[in-house]
């Protein structure tokens, strides 16, 4: 196939997991005050972590400074314990909220979403790259 | 042969120029998507190919410059101030795309003015 776009395949993969970063980042500040979670436990934050996905190049110049993909390669559970606030119902109990920093959680957001904008702002470079090769000889 | 209208060292060199340009936009799109992955190093075309290049445009000889290919390497000079063993800086990354999206343009417009000259050698009509 002609890849007229160069180095789409890179984009979109960082897209999409910046995508998945910020729905991760979501379900935090979604579940902040979630007590109970499926477990019956308190909710545990989740984080991604991301990993170089090897892309095939044109012309194979080995693994070693080759264009790289990117890919979420798991969510993990961040291990905090959860935070003790006293309940209010039930003067003198302590209650597990938790543990999660809604700055923290915007802090992130924020950071995945100027990454993905840059993904965006190179698609649309490589769109306007496209388009001057198709104008060779006019 | 009809090669021989092709094979200019100018036309060659900026066809080369255009390859570069391309690997160099494969790099910086690699780069970007790896903004934020640990351990993850910068690319960009090996900087012996201008000089290549320039060797090889002085040769005037078209088999050379046919011959060079650049290729990608890892910047060993690229500083990490990152934690995490990370050496792409956004900033830069911008730059670089927008500078090669100008050395793009100029260089198919070179390709472009090469080929109406010899169209215009050909049939004595310009455009």
């Amino acid at each position: 196939m002609i890849t007229l776009l160069t180095g789409i395949s890179s984009s979109a993969a960082a897209l999409t997991a910046e995508r998945i970063r910020m729905e991760v980042i979501s379900q935090n500040i979604a579940n902040a005050n979630t007590t109970r979670g499926l477990d019956g436990k308190p909710y545990q934050r989740q984080h991604v972590v991301f990993e170089t996905a090897l892309r095939q190049q044109q012309g194979g110049a080995g693994s070693f400074g080759s264009p790289q993909a990117v890919q979420v390669s798991r969510i993990e559970s961040d291990n905090r314990p959860p935070r003790l606030i006293p309940d209010p119902s039930n003067p003198g109990a302590m209650q597990a909220v938790p543990d999660v920093n809604i700055h923290e959680e915007m802090a992130d957001y924020i950071t995945a979403s100027r990454s993905f904008e840059a993904n965006l702002a190179v698609v649309k470079n490589a769109r306007a790259m496209a388009m001057q090769t198709l104008t060779i000889g006019k | 042969m009809i090669n021989a209208l092709f094979n200019q060292p100018n036309y060659l060199a900026t066809k080369k120029m255009l390859d570069a340009t391309v690997l160099r936009q494969e790099a910086i799109t690699s780069n970007i998507a790896n903004l934020e992955t640990p351990n993850y190093k910068r690319l960009d075309v090996a900087p012996s190919f201008s000089s290549d290049l320039r060797q090889a445009i002085a040769s005037k000889n078209p088999t050379q410059i046919e011959n060079l290919r650049p290729h990608l390497i890892v910047d060993s000079a690229a500083f990490s101030p990152k934690r995490d063993g990370n050496t792409v800086q956004l900033e830069d990354e911008m730059l670089h795309l927008n500078q090669n999206f100008v050395e793009h343009s100029l260089e198919t417009q070179l390709v472009s003015a090469s080929l109406s000259r010899l169209r215009m050698a050909i049939t004595g009509r310009s455009g």
